[in-house]
């Protein structure tokens, strides 16, 4: 291994260079900083090799700031264009495992400081060059051959900067183009699975990942890079159903990663054999039975949602690689996809979001829609949630006087519904789901049965503890 | 449902059925029954309200990789009249006993005196708190779902109000018994049945602590699962000796916060200072402080200090309560004309019980001298007594100058009197260098005796052994006066739980790896090299982006010392269960909440069973959850019942160079692979593991060789290629950095290039070929062949054949 004039460590990470421990200051809010990650062919990339146009370090002034652009160029054979912003987001790692160097923000907003300590050690910045690329080159395999340029000099940098900014549009175009049908191939990741056996994360270009830090790109790059790991390509196989998103290729991997456990996942169902949940997700959905609609609520917000319960109460009862229906685990990202849930009516169908969730998300909500959703500030419990929706004439509203003719129906058949609640948990768990336990629900099915002669209970293998009984005598 | 309330049911086909009942109360409410249903919500393990041999098999099987270590203290038995036994050379004592049974019942003692000082600690309070309170007060522990982690895990009970603890208490204390039964002669013969023993009374302790902490931070207004709770001042330097000052000791903060509402009801609190040492300290920085109020109330210092402040003459009255309370107060404080008032029962001190006496009587005979102290059990009149004591006594002491440290001239003399014999060295249980240090001090430079004040742990063994009646600990302190009174430093205070959202964001980093590792700094202030040890590990980890976790006296020291800004690690490093963060859940009695974090890893992330699932539970930590506990300066039983609460959790303890004088430590033989095999439940196949964590419970000689076993101990069998590679690289530098080494073993651990250290991957490619022979291919920089262990994310690693679907 070459020998840096600096250490290389991840513990180098958190560190900040100060303005009294800084030599000097490359792009950030005084000046311009860019970085910039482009495929190119192997025979124009020189393996390993710094350029410097502008001033190099030892040409530099003490304590001033200069406009800084880094390109880095990548080749080989499974490099293509659709990996460089994956390869991009590294660049912030890698630089600041340096130490004695500071790297903030990407793309056109780079911000980086050279301490005095570390620019004592070397004169150049191609030392610095050369170990950010065997950092790259040591992670990322695929890369083969890489360069890299640094550009010093205001009018360069201005140069690099406009042509860069076309690029980001188009990358950005096409990651925004880019849908389930235009791809073959998506991506599964079994992180989770050490932590919920049964998770089978599926990451297609209209889903990102329930923790929301793999996207297709993502997914892609890394299967490149290890075929064997822990994320791996899903051929999708045949559309079953366009709606839903149900692909053969995903029910044959959701079989063989789960052990069994889960037959089907479809992946923009809500209701119906939905994605499974981990035990990282960003978001939680929630079905509001009394509304017909679906509330989401993300794991920052700490207070309660109108179902009276808060973001860990539900998030308890969604994961663990389970398909719970009426609760499904999101990443936030999967809000801007717009195939978000549509087997169950996408945005039509969501009546309440935490004020901080929808002010983040506020740009992809439907401009009908926005004002008709409403937050903790407007609805904190269902009398109040069904209310703003009735006034405001929510779509699901006209999913209510349906409802309702049914609801009458079935109250005349209240006795026997009693005893088929009653016995649901006790099934439950057999199936292999997991039932949520809502604080609306009857808790103690065996203590008391309708006056239609009583239920019956088969206990198998069970083991009851009971702490204290109460036993009271009829007063009447 | 609620409309049907009566009705008759019918329950056949009973098969492998076992009800238990514990109490069958008639002719209550009906709406209790449907309370006692409720409670057992979700469903259940095999073992709620386990008894001593409930979790055998799981203590045998941890044994079974993790074999027992005895170092005993001394060769003789003396518990009955049929002793004193001579046990060395495997001899048998009278009553049959043999020596690796008798230490092994040496070190259940200390689990059990732990256990039971941090349960008896938990009653009381939640009796206090049950009588102001009422049984019907909700338990609050902030937002979240699992609120009782340990009570759940353990007894399958999912409590809601302060009166849902007690069957819980009851439990412990029933189980306390049968286990304090067994240190009877003649009752317990085979060592690992103690060890199994000692296990189970880890386990109640921290059950006990969680009911403490969940009764007080529920009805004292502590803050609830805040990473922003407070800062506090810290140390003898922040207390104004200008004013009358009000020294609290102990761990049960009830009685102290009646004489805060007294203080706070007469504006008092800034016209005096109320600091407080050991935990009740902290516990006094969290009472009505769910606000974010600085507290006003202040942190002096550890145990080690105890001696110390009372010597400065600096308290104008001080109040005891229980454990970790020195037993000389009082005959230290009568040479000061400081009085002391012992409010629990628990430490009485041979003082008169003035309970039912009227406060300003108390007062009078406390300021004429006619009594040194008493015992106040009315906390309203505590309340009022004690400040009106520092009030009293203040500007008396004030007059007449009270303190123990000598004058210079005085100084002169004593250091004179000195004739280098050497004792004070033999008894100082640091060792420390007390004649050498004095000697120099006779030429008027008194450095070498100030170096000593940190290292120093104030117990006073010295000036007992020495023949010119120096009192060496006055001599220090008066060496560091200056140091003294630059003694000042923050501390968070404690926020109580990690909240279930909190263990949800950072599972991800669990899983990805990104999160290094936890590192759970507790415990007391016997440091082998003086308080700074524990910065230095906390700030090594926090800097390589662990989670550190703190609470009690390790968490005070933490916070003594500052950067180059002047900041201490509390103000840089914020206060999540998150990678990069420094939390601090509280008092002693709060290390609860840092065991409950890997219970709740396992039960909210994962979505395991927790109630009354131990040992699945437990096996899951030990094989996923890369936390590692360190209790540095361990001292007491009760760090003992911590620890070893941890070790049947599945969660690894080191421990400084003293605690070897527990006797028994449980590590495991890394070079026999017959004990590195695990099932792999997908199909109940074996799969080889590395061999980490090495131990469950292990001493280290310095703080540098404890954090390289730290991180190493963070490796699991679980890790991804990612966190496997940042655990590595950890472990690497740190054993180059302090070490000045490479470890031999470190290649166990690679299961394929990605799990190696980026910086280094290269240079460790060399070195697997050339030393271990692995093959290489150079071009895709990738292992053929060599590693025994294989990687599979999905594997899903546990030690109970029972989790294993059926292959």
């Amino acid at each position: 291994m070459a020998e840096f004039p600096f250490e290389i460590s991840p513990m180098f990470e958190g560190e900040r260079v100060r303005k009294e421990g800084m030599f000097v200051e490359l792009g950030g809010p005084k000046s311009l900083g860019l970085e910039l990650v482009r495929a190119a062919d192997m025979d124009a990339i020189e393996d390993d090799k710094v350029t410097i146009i502008g001033p190099d370090l030892k040409d530099m002034e003490e304590g001033k700031t200069y406009p800084w652009a880094m390109i880095f160029n990548i080749g080989g054979e499974l490099v293509e264009q659709d990996l460089e912003s994956v390869v991009e987001r590294r660049v912030h790692d890698f630089i600041n495992y340096c130490q004695g160097i500071m790297h903030l923000n990407q793309r056109y907003d780079v911000w980086m400081r050279v301490s005095k300590d570390t620019a004592a050690k070397m004169d150049s910045f191609e030392p610095f060059g050369k170990a950010v690329m065997m950092l790259f080159k040591t992670e990322l395999p695929f890369i083969e051959k890489m360069q890299v340029t640094f550009y010093t000099e205001k009018a360069e940098v201005e140069k690099q900067l406009e042509t860069a900014k076309e690029i980001f549009k188009a990358r950005d175009l096409r990651t925004k183009d880019l849908h389930d049908e235009d791809v073959d191939v998506f991506y599964g990741c079994t992180l989770c699975q050490s932590f919920a056996p049964t998770n089978v994360c599926v990451v297609s270009p209209d889903r990102v990942s329930l923790c929301g830090a793999i996207n297709w790109f993502d997914g892609r790059a890394a299967a490149k890079v290890d075929p064997e790991g822990p994320q791996f390509e899903i051929a999708k196989g045949d559309l079953l159903d366009a709606s839903t998103g149900e692909y053969s290729g995903i029910n044959v991997v959701a079989k063989k990663l789960s052990s069994n456990d889960i037959q089907k996942i479809k992946l923009h169902s809500f209701f119906d054999c939905p994605h499974t949940s981990c035990g990282c997700f960003e978001v939680v959905g929630f079905y509001i039975p009394e509304v017909e609609g679906i509330g989401w609520v993300n794991r920052e917000y700490q207070g309660m949602a109108p179902n009276g319960i808060g973001f860990s109460t539900m998030a308890g009862q969604t994961g663990g690689g389970k398909q719970i229906v009426g609760f499904l685990g999101i990443g936030v990202n999967y809000f801007y996809s717009p195939k978000f849930i549509q087997a169950d009516g996408g945005w039509d169908r969501v009546v309440w979001l935490p004020s901080m969730l929808k002010e983040k998300i506020a740009e992809t909500i439907p401009a009908d829609l926005i004002d008709k959703i409403p937050t903790e500030k407007e609805a904190t419990d269902i009398q109040s949630l069904k209310a703003f929706l009735e006034e405001k004439k929510h779509p699901v509203v006209a999913r209510w006087a349906a409802a309702e003719e049914e609801e009458e129906e079935e109250e005349e058949e209240e006795e026997e519904e009693e005893v088929a609640t009653a016995a649901a948990p006790m099934m439950m768990p057999a199936a292999g789901y997991q039932m949520p336990s809502m604080a609306s629900m009857p808790m103690m099915p065996m203590m008391s049965a309708g006056k239609a002669g009583g239920i019956k209970i088969t206990f198998k293998k069970a083991k009851i503890s009971i702490e204290r009984m109460v036993i009271s005598e009829k007063k009447e | 449902m609620s409309k049907l309330s009566t009705g008759s049911f019918s329950i056949e086909d009973l098969e492998s059925v076992q009800i238990t009942i514990n109490n069958i109360v008639g002719a209550a409410k009906a709406v209790a029954e449907t309370k006692a249903v409720a409670e057992t919500t979700g469903p259940m393990g095999p073992t709620p309200f386990p008894s001593i041999a409930t979790l055998r098999d799981w203590n045998f099987t941890l044994f079974d990789r993790y074999e027992p270590v005895y170092t005993p203290m001394c060769d003789q038995c003396c518990y009955c009249t049929f002793g004193p036994c001579n046990l060395e050379g495997n001899k048998r004592g009278a009553c049959g006993i043999d020596m690796k049974g008798q230490t092994a019942r040496e070190f259940f003692l200390r689990c059990i005196t732990g256990c039971a000082c941090h349960s008896a600690h938990g009653r009381h309070i939640l009796n206090h708190l049950v009588d102001l309170f009422g049984e019907d007060m909700p338990i609050n522990m902030g937002a979240s779902n699992v609120i009782a982690p340990n009570i759940q895990l353990v007894t399958g009970q999912q409590p809601k109000t302060l009166g849902d603890l007690k069957p819980i208490m009851e439990y412990v204390e029933e189980e306390l018994g049968q286990l304090l039964a067994t240190i009877h002669a003649g009752q317990e013969a085979a060592a690992i049945d103690y060890d199994n023993k000692a296990m189970f009374a880890g386990m109640l302790d921290h059950v006990g602590m969680e009911v403490s902490d969940i009764a007080q931070v529920t009805s004292l207004g502590f803050p609830k699962s805040d990473p922003e709770a407070p800062l506090v001042e810290t140390g003898i330097g922040t207390l104004d000796a200008s004013k009358p000052i009000i020294i609290a000791i102990g761990h049960n903060v009830a009685g102290v916060t009646y004489i805060m509402d007294y203080m706070e009801e007469h504006d008092l609190t800034d016209k005096m200072e109320i600091g407080g040492l050991c935990c009740t300290a902290f516990d006094m920085t969290r009472y009505k402080r769910e606000d974010r109020k600085a507290p006003y109330a202040k942190i002096v210092g550890t145990i080690s200090k105890e001696l110390k402040v009372v010597r400065s003459g600096i308290p104008d009255v001080i109040v005891l309560d229980e454990q970790c309370v020195r037993a000389d107060l009082v005959v230290e404080g009568q040479k000061l004309k400081i009085p002391v008032i012992a409010s629990n029962e628990k430490i009485m001190y041979g003082l008169p019980d003035r309970t039912n006496d009227n406060v300003d009587e108390i007062v009078a005979d406390l300021v004429s001298g006619k009594i040194p102290g008493c015992v106040m059990l009315d906390y309203d009149k505590l309340g009022e007594l004690v400040p009106k004591v520092a009030m009293a006594m203040a500007p008396i002491r004030d007059a007449e100058g009270l303190t123990a440290i000598p004058t210079d001239e005085e100084m002169k003399v004593l250091v004179s009197k000195c004739v280098e014999c050497g004792e004070c060295a033999l008894a100082c249980p640091e060792e420390l260098e007390i004649p050498e240090a004095i000697a120099i001090a006779k030429g008027g430079d008194y450095s070498a005796l100030e170096e000593l004040h940190d290292l120093c742990i104030g117990c006073r063994r010295c000036e007992q052994v020495c023949n010119k009646e120096i009192p060496v600990l006055n001599l220090i302190e008066k060496a560091s006066l200056k140091a003294i009174s630059e003694e000042k430093g923050l501390v968070r205070a404690g926020r109580g739980q990690v909240s279930d959202a909190e263990i949800r964001a950072e599972g991800l980093n669990l899983v990805m790896g990104t999160t290094p590792g936890v590192i759970a700094i507790i415990g007391c202030s016997n440091y082998p090299a003086g308080t700074k040890d524990v910065y230095n590990i906390a700030e090594e980890f926090l800097n390589r982006n662990y989670i550190v976790a703190v609470s009690g006296c390790s968490a005070m020291d933490i916070g003594m010392f500052k950067d180059a800004d002047g900041k201490t690690l509390y103000e840089r490093f914020p206060g999540r269960f998150e990678r990069g963060n420094l939390l601090n859940t509280g008092s002693c009695v709060s290390n609860a909440h840092i065991s409950g974090t890997a219970h709740k890893v396992a039960a909210i992330f994962a979505g395991r069973t927790l109630s009354g699932n131990l040992a699945e539970i437990a096996d899951y930590t030990l094989n996923r959850v890369g936390a590692v506990g360190l209790a540095w300066g361990a001292y007491s039983q009760k760090a003992a019942a911590i620890g070893t609460g941890c070790n049947i959790f599945g969660i690894p303890a080191v421990l400084g160079p003293h605690s070897g004088k527990y006797r028994r430590a449980l590590i495991a033989k890394t070079y026999d692979e017959s004990k590195w095999k695990l099932y792999d439940s997908r199909n109940g196949s074996e799969m080889a593991i590395p061999p980490s964590p090495e131990f469950l419970i292990t001493t280290a000689e310095t703080w540098q060789e404890a954090t390289v076993m730290m991180a190493k101990n963070c490796i699991r069998v679980s890790d991804n290629s990612m966190g496997r590679s940042i655990k590595l690289t950890h472990w690497l530098e740190l054993s180059e950095k302090y070490l000045g080494i490479l470890p031999d073993d470190w290649w166990k651990f690679v299961r394929n290039e990605a799990d190696l250290p980026l910086a280094k991957r290269e240079m460790l490619l060399k070195m697997l070929e050339a030393e271990r022979g692995w093959e290489i291919d150079w071009k895709k920089k990738k292992i053929m062949s060599g590693p025994k262990i294989k990687f599979d994310v999905s594997a899903q690693p546990t030690n109970l054949k029972r989790l294993c679907k059926e292959a």
